[in-house]
């Protein structure tokens, strides 16, 4: 089954396009949706979650269309949101349940032991009597997750699952994903690179409301070699740098400016090639030098990691 | 930084919309009320009390502000209470809490930027008040000059201290809580404040109690003003003084308390943890310790969508989260309190309750208790609409596969059970307070009825306040508009709008009643309730349309997603729900205009007006008068008809031949079977619109010739009405008077529109209300019917198997005929032209006394006070045949009707009687303050026997002094003799204070009680005060000498009728002449006094008496048509008194008082407790508590 997205637009009422003709096929597994903070990414996962409606286009899931036939999405959709909250004095398993009854569980028995399963599976457990305002934040995430699992969704979107999560909760978190995204379709939108190029098979980057590439991680990496050149530079020279060169990143280590600069020769003798990671693809994308607004003027855009 | 961050509070609330809504929302209301009681549009009917009250007056403006501001209310808890909530629920406190501000600038700056916003809010009232005044066509007699002070006192006196002390405490319960809902639940505890304060004000000795409990100061606004004149109203400020100043201090100091304890206990670490965490702290993660984890796969599961199967679920866990926690409790808690407080004072008249029977407790549940329930209905509304949100858990619920009108049904449900609880609640409580009482019979079944009935109303309120949160999308605005909502629904009438076809969940009343059960009230309350059921289901439909779900942004959004959603069950819903709408409308519309005149206020007036505009100019025509009345009166009790077919015999006793009858007929519906005059007349001109026939007598009558007109009319109840309905004529406990059928003869004066207020409306010239005291033509008639004297009256009565119908006269025989059963009665002696029949399933009670049988129609269960009745008619008949002359009948009746009006009424030889007020009266002997009031309503009739059906006053003024006046007169003889001097005390201290209340609400002009214009606060109220005082002053004997020797020469007398006049000449015959200005006083001025004791000590002298010294203040002021008082010279006689500490006087003495500082001394026998002047409050006087005052050791 695939998810098929077809000139997908939305403009806020305030004037803001969210979504620009956004056109995509997402085929079974995990799908990462990387793009900067007001991308877009949410808006599109709203809309795919039914939560919202689209100015125009179109979005299938198989035989489904998302924007008009939404109960039939909901039925197969499992949805965590970039920001949620719980009932706080609630049982995880209480809530888990009430959830799992809104999802159509209707069998008691039947439910009770999906929700056991999960919790079980979300390492919830030990804590399933405990009142969900007690939570760490991985565990709420993880609650987030099991309750995106009931009902055994064809559909799992999964919205900046990872921000607020710290290292650790994040590496457990990522297993959970992989675990799961393997029979399903599994958008995960996340402005953190590592989120995709650590689980996901196919992605699309994605800014402004624009899909700027779209493709696998690695071979998208691979249109960058040969390409990528770095070199450091004073921190006062930065800006005549940025003039001077499509910078796609600037980092600064020990005290260095080090810049990362493409090119199809090497710009200049300071410079080196250097092997280009997801990082410098998704730079170099949302700076306007890949895919679709790639012939756009080079106009360098300062962006920090 | 306190400034900051006051200032950074109120620009981002004042560039809000929501607070303009507020703003705008008040100053709309304040403007539309002012302009409505300053006489703008025609159709309405808004008065301060009074239509003599300047619109503008500070009295006016401070009643609006302080009124309008108590449903601020919900405004202040929004914006107080946001003000430092919103930082938990935005979570933006972080920001807040790490910079380097103090607690006091934080919570001091929010507070202070809140409450500016509240002043800019509320700024609004006075702002459309005065800008009302300005409007072109305002009634300029009813606005008075602009002053700023009457607008800006208000405020300072009511509206900035309220705001300051609920300001605080929503402010800190947001602060402590980080929750709306206990604030709005503290809102609910002082709204509860209020209404106890309402309640407890039935007994006068509550008042100081009820004016100190009311938190928002109105109350004891109400105390300052009550016997605030016309004149007072409209110049004087409220003053900051008494049970207001104590008041104010009260709350304010309560608001300061709460503050210092808010600020106390705020802290900033408190505020910024959360919640659950504050007690256990953070679970250890398990997912930390677990090691690399099995995938554990999760078992297939058949989904079926989720739909109706889930809806009783869904409700169970709304409810549950409503109910469970502690605010709910507390509103529990908040309503019980109420119905206890509010028990205490059941059905109260004269201070003495009722006993609690079932009706009374529901009654108690129904009438100020539904506004509890209706914020309660808007907060919950707010909660469940906004459950999701709020917990941030909106995104994965609105994504979950269920039909977006389960979670819209759920919550509507879950509302409406939490008004089920609180009444099944109630009921409990009733029912405990009732067994408390010592009352058993709790009519379980009557308790569902009425408790049920109320529902109903409830879940209308449900429905419209989900459709209101649903469409509103905003929590707090969706409260100010139910609010809005309220207040536009109580008013709408006073606006005109009196039909209950377009006012949302408007149902007329049903009264219960004893005798006659729900009657014939039910069938209209189910129309109604269906009609407005089919438009819930509507609003239930449009808050399903308008749900938001998901992420919707704008109205245009919206509205695209309502239009995609308006499809099968919400089309199908639509469709039954509009056609039931329509339907019942339609079936409502052909009852309450098709099959019954509607008429609203306004109509009627504008009936009155073509009246006398079209009928004025024929007063002066000859008419000829009734002398006697024969009517067969067949009454169909189960089904509401009655009619009557009969005669008139007629005589013309002017000196000019008459030509023309005028017959007019007060009732609107009337079949005419048959209406011929013998000899013969031809109906010239009929008007049906207007009620009046106008016959040709074929050949003029002649002065003193006779002739017949012979009537058989009928009147039916068909369907139902808008508002009113046939409560003459019912199913158990007929009551009708004949007047109400019957034609009147010639121009009836009473029918003209009275208030000049609104003759002015209609271009009519202001006019008297009455003729002068010895207007010779007034005196042609009696008060009670211009178109006959004394007549002749005979009847037969006919009524349903199974009941006793009664009317005045003997019974002559009772027969059964047809499955009916007739009775025939007769009178001996001449009646005024005033009849009324009644019919019930009675029990009789009989008695006798001398020869004279006494009999009481009763209610069966109404046996509590049948004995006093009997006891206080025999003492009565006694007392007055003894002192006024005999009593003219063979037989005493009192018969009980249903409390759909509440008096007591006297017919000749017969006493209608309703059952609200003495037959449920609980009269604890042993009690001192209560006050046996069956036995005094009894007295009062049975003295109307003398006092009015044997003399009768003139159709001037003063015409009631010698009814109703000297029947108050009488009865307080009858209980001063049963009762004696010191429960007449506490009597008199009612009348008092309902005289000096009642003339805050005079129309026109308040009279000497010798030139009363029918005013009830003057002859019946300040009647006793003055009669009382009367008999104290020149003595009981003397008293009753001059009423009997007025009897001897003015029974069954008249036309000319007596005056007044003719009384005063009697009592003046029987004064001695240095009281002579007594009387003057009493009955020819509007005389008031300020008398009061500033200091009394006494000393024990060596032969063991006890020289008491006092120091007192008298005045004496005389008060103008509006109550514009001046000071008059004093050369009064007043008492003197010193009191034992049982009240009892031990010394009392008339001493001639000539200035207005004296200092007298005494020596009484026993050691004295109280003294001073008047002590026993003869007099009238204001303040009748200063009077005397403990005495000290000097």
């Amino acid at each position: 089954m695939e998810l098929v997205i077809n000139r997908l637009s939305k403009t806020y009422p305030n004037g803001v396009q969210a979504l620009k003709d956004v056109t995509l096929t997402i085929p079974t597994g995990m799908f990462g949706l990387l793009g900067p903070n007001g991308a877009g990414k949410s808006t599109l996962m709203r809309t795919l979650a039914t939560l919202q409606d689209a100015d125009s286009g179109s979005a299938r899931m198989g035989d489904i269309d998302i924007l008009r036939d939404k109960d039939a999405v909901r039925r197969q959709l499992g949805y965590l949101p970039q920001e949620f909250g719980v009932y706080p004095k609630v049982s995880a398993r209480d809530m888990l349940n009430h959830l799992a009854a809104l999802k159509g569980l209707s069998d008691k028995k039947q439910r009770a032991l999906v929700v056991d399963a999960l919790l079980k599976q979300t390492n919830l457990f030990d804590v399933k009597d405990k009142a969900l305002g007690g939570f760490s934040g991985g565990m709420r995430q993880r609650f987030g997750i099991a309750q995106a699992l009931l009902g055994n969704p064809k559909l799992i979107i999964v919205d900046e699952p990872t921000a607020g999560l710290d290292p650790e909760e994040r590496v457990r978190f990522h297993n959970l994903l992989a675990e799961i995204g393997e029979q399903v379709i599994v958008v995960l939108s996340t402005h953190i690179v590592s989120d995709v190029s650590d689980l996901c098979p196919n992605m699309a980057i994605i800014n402004k409301g624009e899909v700027l590439l779209t493709g696998k991680p690695d071979e998208l990496t691979r249109a960058l070699n040969g390409r990528l050149w770095a070199t450091s530079v004073p921190r006062t020279e930065l800006g005549a740098a940025k003039l001077e060169y499509p910078v796609i990143s600037t980092r600064l280590i020990s005290g260095q400016t080090r810049i990362h600069v493409i090119g199809d020769t090497q710009p200049g003798p300071t410079f080196k090639a250097v092997v280009p990671e997801l990082e410098d693809t998704y730079f170099a994308a949302i700076g306007g030098f890949l895919g679709a607004k790639a012939s756009a003027p080079a106009v360098a855009e300062s962006a920090v990691a | 930084m306190f400034k900051n961050i006051a200032l950074f509070e109120f620009k981002s609330r004042i560039s809000r919309l929501s607070t303009w809504v507020y703003f705008l929302g008040f100053f709309a209301i304040a403007m539309l009320w002012i302009a409505a009681a300053g006489g703008l549009f025609k159709e309405a009917n808004i008065s301060f009390g009074s239509g003599k009250v300047f619109v503008n007056s500070p009295f006016a403006l401070a009643q609006t502000v302080s009124f309008l501001g108590m449903f601020g209310l919900i405004v202040m808890a929004a914006v107080m209470g946001r003000a430092v909530q919103q930082d938990a629920e935005y979570r933006s406190h972080h920001f807040f809490f790490t910079s380097p501000i103090s607690k006091f600038d934080y919570l001091g700056g929010r507070f202070a930027g809140a409450f500016a916003v509240l002043l800019v809010i509320f700024a609004s009232i006075g702002l459309g008040a005065w800008l009302a005044t300005l409007l072109p066509g305002m009634d300029t007699e009813r606005l008075g000059s602009n002053q700023w002070s009457a607008y800006l006192w208000p405020y300072a006196l009511v509206l900035l201290p309220n705001a300051l002390l609920v300001g605080c405490v929503f402010f800190v319960i947001a602060a402590l809580t980080k929750k709306m809902l206990p604030v709005y639940i503290g809102s609910v505890l002082f709204l509860i404040g209020y209404l106890i304060s309402l309640q407890l004000l039935r007994d006068i000795d509550n008042k100081t109690v009820a004016s100190l409990i009311d938190p928002f100061g109105t109350t004891a606004i109400s105390r300052i003003a009550e016997y605030w004149t016309v004149a007072d109203r409209n110049t004087r400020l409220i003053p900051l003084e008494g049970v207001l100043l104590w008041n104010r201090l009260l709350w304010l100091s309560v608001g300061v308390l709460v503050a210092i304890f808010g600020f106390w206990r705020f802290s900033f670490a408190g505020f910024a943890s959360e919640r659950a965490a504050g007690k256990t702290g953070k679970l250890e993660d398990t997912d930390r310790n677990a090691l690399s984890k099995p995938a554990s796969p999760v078992a297939p599961a058949t989904i079926r969508p989720a739909g109706l199967a889930l809806l009783p679920h869904l409700v169970w866990l709304n409810l549950r989260e409503t109910i469970k926690n502690i605010y709910f409790g507390v509103l529990v808690f908040a309503g019980v309190l109420f119905l206890i407080f509010a028990s205490t004072t059941l059905g109260a008249r004269f201070g003495t309750n009722t006993w609690p029977v079932t009706y009374q407790m529901t009654d108690l549940l129904g009438g100020t208790f539904t506004l509890f329930m209706l914020i309660i209905i808007a907060f919950y509304a707010g909660e469940l609409v906004w459950r999701e949100r709020d917990n941030r858990l909106d995104q994965i619920i609105d994504a979950a596969p269920v039909p977006t009108w389960l979670p819209v049904l759920s919550k509507l449900l879950a509302l409406m059970l939490v008004p089920v609880l609180l009444q099944f609640l109630l009921m409990l409580c009733g029912m405990t307070i009732q067994a408390f009482k010592g009352y058993f019979d709790f009519e379980i079944g009557l308790y569902l009825q009425e408790l049920g009935l109320q529902l109903l109303e409830y879940w209308l309120l449900c429905a419209l306040a989900i459709a209101i949160h649903s469409a509103v999308n905003q929590k707090y605005l969706g409260h100010f508009v139910m609010i809005v909502y309220y207040i536009v629904i109580s008013f709408a009438s006073g606006l005109g709008f009196e039909h209950n076809l377009y006012k949302y969940g408007a149902i007329p009343p049903a009264t219960y009643s004893d005798m006659n059960g729900f009657g014939h009230f039910l069938p209209r309350v189910f129309a109604f309730q269906a009609y407005w059921t089919a438009a819930a289901l509507l609003l239930t439909v449009v808050a399903y349309l308008l749900w938001t779900r998901g992420t919707v942004s704008g109205w245009r959004e919206r509205l695209v997603m309502a239009r995609g959603r308006f499809k099968g069950g919400a089309v199908a819903v639509s469709v039954v729900s509009v056609l039931a709408f329509a339907g019942l409308g339609g079936f409502i519309f052909y009852n309450t205009n098709i099959l019954n005149r509607y008429l609203n206020s306004h109509d009627r007036e504008q009936r009155q007006v073509d009246y006398e505009k079209k009928y004025k100019a024929l007063s002066a025509a000859p008419q000829p008068r009734i002398t006697a009345v024969s009517l067969k009166t067949d009454l169909y009790p189960s089904e509401q008809r009655v009619r009557m077919v009969g005669s008139y015999r007629l005589k013309n006793k002017n000196a000019l031949p008459v030509t023309e009858v005028w017959l007019g007929f007060a009732q609107d519906e009337l079949i005419f079977h048959r209406l011929e005059f013998d000899p013969p007349a031809q109906l010239v001109e009929n008007n049906e619109k207007l009620g009046v026939r106008r016959y040709k007598l074929n050949a003029p009558m002649t002065p003193g010739a006779e002739a017949t007109l012979h009537f058989d009319l009928e009147r039916a109840t068909h369907g139902f009405t808008n508002a009113g309905s046939n409560t003459q004529v019912v199913y158990n406990g007929s009551f009708i008077n004949g007047r109400n059928i019957l034609p009147a003869i010639g121009y009836q004066e009473d029918a003209e529109l009275a208030r000049d207020q609104d003759r002015k409306k209609y271009g009519l010239a202001p006019k008297e209300r009455m003729r002068d005291r010895d207007d010779p033509e007034g005196l042609q008639s009696n008060y009670l019917s211009r178109d006959s004297d004394w007549i002749d009256f005979e009847t037969i009565v006919g009524t349903e198997e199974d009941q006793i119908a009664i009317a005045p006269g003997y019974l002559q025989k009772e027969w059964k005929e047809g499955g009916r059963r007739y009775f025939s009665y007769k009178m001996d002696v001449p009646i005024l032209n005033f009849f009324a029949y009644q019919s019930a399933r009675y029990a009789v009670k009989k008695d006798q006394w001398r020869d004279v049988p006494i009999e009481v129609y009763y209610q069966p269960g109404h046996e509590y006070n049948l004995d006093r009745m009997i006891a206080a008619t025999k003492a009565s008949l006694e007392y007055f045949s003894n002192a006024f002359g005999p009593y003219q009948h063979k037989q005493f009746r009192i018969l009980e009707f249903p409390r759909y009006a509440s008096f007591a009424q006297a017919f000749p030889n017969t006493i209608p009687y309703s059952e609200s007020i003495g037959f449920i009266a609980r009269v604890r002997e042993a009690d001192e303050k209560d006050i046996d009031y069956p036995y005094y309503v009894t007295a009062h009739e049975a003295a109307h026997q003398w006092w009015a059906h044997q003399v009768m006053g003139g159709n001037v003024q003063g015409g009631t002094l010698l009814s109703e006046t000297l029947a108050q007169y009488s009865a307080l003889m009858v209980m001063k003799q049963k009762y004696g001097e010191a429960k007449m005390q506490k009597f008199l201290a009612y009348e008092m204070d309902q005289y000096l209340a009642g003339r805050a609400f005079e129309q026109k002009k308040e009279l000497p009680l010798a030139r009363v214009e029918n005013q009830p606060y003057i002859h019946y109220r300040k009647g006793s005060v003055v009669m009382y005082a009367l008999q104290d002053y020149i003595g009981e004997d003397n008293v009753n000498r001059a009423l009997k020797a007025m009897i001897q020469e003015y029974a069954y007398k008249g036309p000319p009728y007596p005056n007044a006049t003719v009384f005063l000449k009697h009592i003046r015959a029987v004064t001695p002449p240095h009281l002579q200005y007594v009387i003057d006083d009493m009955f020819e001025n509007i005389i008031l006094f300020d008398n009061r004791t500033t200091k009394a000590t006494y000393k024990e002298l060596p032969d063991g008496k006890f020289e008491v010294t006092m120091k007192i203040t008298a005045k004496k002021r005389k008060a103008d048509k509006l109550g514009k008082e001046d000071d008059v010279p004093l050369a009064d006689w007043i008492d003197i008194g010193v009191l034992d500490d049982k009240g009892v006087p031990i010394f009392l003495e008339k001493r001639k008082i000539e200035q207005e500082e004296n200092v007298i001394t005494v020596v009484v026998d026993r050691k004295p407790a109280k003294a001073g002047i008047d002590p026993l409050n003869k007099l009238i006087d204001r303040r009748p508590r200063d009077n005397a005052i403990a005495v000290e050791k000097g």
